[in-house]
């Protein structure tokens, strides 16, 4: 796939900059970061409230967890956007692709299961409870392998990251490349074709 | 309102809301069947337009259970989705079995591969589910002569039966060739029996044992979910040609109906 090359320039004015919004990055692994933080600080915050007695710690993990379940929705609708938009042939990156879409929705049910308990405990003025803490390590250990799943289809594999941004002018392989001043005693530097190719 | 409420709503409040859940997951699956025989009858819009109400009425009766006006709606529109799943089951059966190339002959092959016969009861259900609903949201306590609670018991059992039939016939269809494939015939169909023992002889060991069942049940809704996803996923090309693989992969959203009823249940058992 051909990749877009970005027209170079600087940008001057409002309008122009308003002409170059697109909302063109991958919103999943934005979202992602929001599951992942508040599921994982949700337990922090109940562990700590458990093991030193402070309510508001609990509280806090109460509604970190509630909130995990919310940003969750749009973790896994931007998800299946981006796996509409994963031209990946067969092999192994599309198995990892699969396991995580499976995992994901998995993962949303244990999710929103544990939230409704949590949210049942709340409702009785109970706290939490070792049982409650254990399978919400549960939780988080599922969270774990989903995020080591979509972290290899990103660093591993480059899904959404090839092909999905536009090169920098200095990269096409046909232009003159920019010319560095360098202040060693060649004079000009210029970058090595290989370099540039690679 | 009966029951105890939880974060704000009332048990029928919630069994409304679920309602209204179950026939939009029923919706898509059906979008996607219909689309792919490509709408040959005007019909085939009917469950849109009665889903369409129904989700519609169950939504306001969630919000405004205290006017008088919705919960008719709701009755009315419940009504309206019992018939049309009925009516749409005749269809399935005559356009999908009876009327096809060999008829009763290929029975186990129209079944595999024709119109999924339970489908439209499926959505049938979600109107008996409203009716229900709309009882309960108008203060009533019975439903055809039976407590609130048997009858959402009754439901829960009968819809499950007919989900695990469904999934049974399709999952065959796909031999099985993956052991989570069996996952429907498992908790569900426990929760089954644990349902009807409870509704004849009630006791506290027994609530205790359908409401772990019933949250297995839920699990495998999502469980499912994210293997028909994978099934899609697996089709050429995965999700990249999604139109195509969606309306030939597994139902996308059929596993959810296992999700929903045993929210019903569990509605039925923490807060009735």
């Amino acid at each position: 796939m051909t990749r877009t090359v970005e027209r170079g320039g600087t940008v001057r004015s409002l309008g122009q900059a308003l002409s170059l919004f697109k909302m063109g990055a991958p919103m999943h692994p934005i979202f992602v970061h929001f599951t992942i933080a508040l599921t994982a600080s949700s337990l922090a915050f109940d562990a700590l409230g458990f093991f030193l007695g402070v309510a508001s710690l609990t509280a806090t993990g109460g509604w970190t967890l509630v909130s995990a379940a919310v940003m969750t929705l749009m973790t896994i609708s931007t998800g299946l956007t981006s796996s509409t938009r994963a031209p990946v042939e067969e092999g192994e990156a599309r198995s990892f692709l699969r396991a995580h879409m499976a995992l994901g929705l998995v993962f949303y049910g244990v999710l929103l299961a544990i939230t409704l308990w949590r949210l049942s405990l709340w409702q009785q003025g109970l706290g939490v409870s070792w049982l409650y803490l254990a399978a919400m390590a549960v939780v988080s250990l599922v969270m774990t392998v989903q995020g080591y799943l979509g972290g290899e289809l990103v660093y591993r594999y480059g899904v959404e990251v090839e092909q999905a941004h536009r090169e920098l002018p200095e990269r096409e392989a046909n232009s003159t490349p920019p010319l560095l001043t360098s202040s060693s005693p060649g004079g000009t530097v210029t970058r090595e074709k290989d370099e540039r190719t690679a | 309102m009966t029951g105890i409420p939880f974060i704000g709503l009332y048990p029928f409040q919630w069994i409304a809301l679920i309602a209204a859940a179950l026939t939009l997951l029923l919706l898509a699956d059906a979008l996607a069947g219909h689309y792919r025989s490509g709408f040959a009858f005007r019909s085939q819009y009917a469950p849109f337009i009665s889903g369409g109400v129904l989700i519609i009425a169950a939504g306001a009766a969630a919000i405004a259970p205290d006017t008088s006006w919705t919960t008719r709606a709701l009755r009315v529109a419940g009504w309206l989705t019992v018939v049309t799943g009925v009516v749409g089951f005749g269809f399935h059966h005559y356009y999908g079995i009876a009327k096809k190339p060999g008829g009763y002959k290929w029975l186990l092959h129209y079944l595999m591969y024709g119109a999924p016969q339970l489908a439209p009861l499926a959505l049938a259900a979600a109107g008996a589910l409203a009716l229900i609903a709309a009882q309960g949201l108008s203060g009533e306590t019975s439903f055809a002569g039976m407590s609130l609670r048997v009858a959402l018991l009754g439901f829960l059992s009968v819809a499950l039966v007919g989900a695990i039939l469904q999934a049974g016939i399709l999952h065959y269809r796909g031999a099985f060739n993956n052991p989570a494939m069996y996952a429907p015939l498992v908790a569900p169909l426990l929760a089954v029996f644990g349902s009807a023992w409870i509704a004849f002889a009630p006791s506290r060991p027994a609530w205790h044992a359908l409401a772990v069942l019933l949250w297995m049940t839920f699990l495998t809704g999502f469980v499912g979910l994210g293997m028909h996803l994978r099934g899609m996923g697996r089709q050429m090309g995965g999700l990249y040609v999604f139109l195509f693989n969606w309306l030939e992969g597994p139902p996308a959203f059929a596993p959810g109906l296992f999700a929903g009823f045993a929210a019903v249940g569990l509605v039925t058992v923490h807060l009735l």
